[in-house]
């Protein structure tokens, strides 16, 4: 059902976990089937510089976290924003169709976790008067 | 090596070697066709006789002749539902079963239902039983069929067949159960549960795979299911497939032979297990009845976890198991024995079906915790689901 890389990959995800410190957090989802949530610190330059999920989920849906979180990592905000379903899942490598849904759900959670930034960050602003 | 421990016997089992060597001459030394006039013919024969005399002594058939052998429990559901229903539409067209049937069940009802009879698909409760009252209330004048399983596949609950059955006959309805998961786990005696049409297979109890059979009282009438031959008594035509047969005949006379201590040790593997979870693993739950239940299949959900996500973690660890039955694991659609139960989605995805076999021991069953310890940890720590409010 499974390829090895898919497997491996659920096996050790190297982004799983919370991310003290986050300056952005973004889900997609539901409680009832699937649901990704996506971490991120973004430095002052606009640099991801730490990324982490979580997810709660089959196997997919765990790949498809530590997958998002790879091509974001150490990308621009712009350059994160560009990051899609297709990406997504062409770096997961070969999924059943009926789990492609999961590309979509982590390309949400990273754009939400970015819009959470900005929103944050204008917060931030107002409050310092600039 | 690394250490792997089989608890999926529910979906299927070993052949035992007592079965294996049943069948073992009927692949080439008595290699006729049952069918056949001349000696060769003859001695094929009399080991599906043997076979046939078996299961019936086992289920205390009134007579052999009462067992039809089909390829699998899979078809004799779907030949007792469809060709019991057909043959008596004259009378009426209303079936009733329940909504926790096996698919092969319930798919031959919904195929009825688009040749124009109506089913009535039967709640269960909370802990997957059928409750008398509805039952009562569903029969109609028209209900010529009621179908309920024995013993449910995925939490392993056991109806009240005598009761159903009673009632079935205090309506003038005919009774079929479904009883696959009950053979070798509880005694079946069809003539005391009154039972008048019931469902066997060979592969849950260390038979083979490919073989099952329908025991159909005399005097219940029944659409042929595969014309083209004079096969079981020109029910179900087709060449018997006589290895199988034979071994299936075996099966059945070791799992009620060996039934009172088989399940002890069954029951004990289950006790052990339970307590290690509870005592190693929190904010777990055990769906199905708590007593009326068969010892072999313990279903559980873990929350905050997947349940596709827990199978390959244990896989990985050399654990099987399954997430509901083997025939919709692949699907990743909700049980729908648990939503008829009424779990909520958290709890329904997190469910995880172990299932004991006679040869499964206190040792596998640590491996088991351990393992299972392990991945529910790793998914609890990276679950978007939090344990907020939880005890």
């Amino acid at each position: 059902m499974y390829s090895n890389r898919i497997l491996n990959r659920f096996k050790s995800p190297e982004y799983a976990g919370g991310l003290r410190g986050a300056n952005g957090t973004g889900r997609a989802g539901n409680e009832t089937s699937d649901l990704i949530k996506i971490y991120i610190l973004v430095s002052d330059e606009g640099v991801i510089e730490r990324v982490n999920f979580k997810a709660y989920g089959g196997v997919c849906t765990i790949v498809a976290g530590d997958c998002a979180c790879e091509l974001i990592d150490g990308a621009s905000l712009e350059e994160a924003l560009r990051v899609n379903n297709y990406s997504i899942l062409q770096e997961m490598g070969e999924i059943p169709e009926e789990r492609e849904y999961v590309g979509n759900l982590a390309e949400e959670a990273i754009k939400n976790a970015i819009e959470d930034y900005y929103k944050k960050r204008e917060k931030e602003l107002k409050k310092q008067g600039k | 090596m690394e250490k792997k421990v089989y608890l999926d016997n529910a979906s299927t089992t070993y052949v035992s070697s007592e079965v294996m060597a049943e069948m073992l001459p009927c692949f080439n030394a008595i290699y006729g066709n049952a069918n056949s006039v001349h000696s060769y013919g003859r001695d094929a024969s009399a080991i599906v006789d043997r076979a046939r005399d078996r299961i019936a002594h086992a289920i205390n058939a009134s007579k052999s002749q009462e067992i039809y052998f089909t390829s699998g429990g899979t078809e004799a559901d779907n030949w007792a539902i469809r060709g019991i229903a057909h043959a008596y539409s004259n009378k009426g067209r209303h079936i009733i079963t329940s909504q926790i049937e096996h698919h092969a069940v319930l798919d031959a009802c919904k195929r009825l239902e688009e040749e124009g009879f109506e089913v009535t698909y039967l709640p269960v409760d909370s802990h997957g039983l059928v409750k008398i009252v509805d039952l009562l209330h569903s029969i109609r004048k028209d209900t010529t069929l009621i179908s309920i399983m024995s013993v449910n596949n995925e939490v392993g609950t056991i109806q009240n067949i005598k009761a159903i059955a009673k009632i079935a006959h205090d309506y003038d309805v005919i009774f079929h159960t479904d009883a696959v998961q009950a053979l070798g786990a509880i005694k079946l005696d069809v003539q005391d549960m009154e039972i008048d049409a019931m469902t066997l297979s060979a592969h849950k109890i260390h038979g083979p795979k490919g073989v099952g059979c329908l025991y159909l009282k005399n005097g219940i009438r029944i659409e042929n299911l595969l014309e083209g031959g004079s096969q079981e008594r020109g029910k179900r035509g087709g060449t018997v497939n006589v290895p199988a047969v034979a071994g299936f005949g075996k099966a059945t006379e070791i799992a009620v032979r060996d039934m009172s201590i088989n399940q002890q040790k069954l029951r004990n593997v289950r006790e052990y297990f339970l307590k290690q979870v509870g005592d190693n693993i929190e904010l777990v739950s055990l769906n199905g009845h708590p007593l009326q239940k068969v010892n072999g299949i313990v279903n559980l959900s873990f929350d905050m976890v997947d349940k596709e996500s827990l199978l390959m973690l244990l896989d990985m660890e050399g654990i099987a198991v399954s997430a509901g039955s083997a025939c919709t694991a692949n699907s990743i659609e909700q049980s729908h024995v648990l939503k008829a139960m009424g779990l909520d989605d958290e709890k329904a995805n997190g469910a995880i079906r172990f299932s004991f076999g006679k040869n499964n021991s206190k040792h596998d069953i640590d491996h088991c915790v351990e393992a299972l310890k392990k991945s529910v940890e790793q998914l609890r720590s990276i679950s978007a689901l939090t344990k907020a409010g939880r005890k």
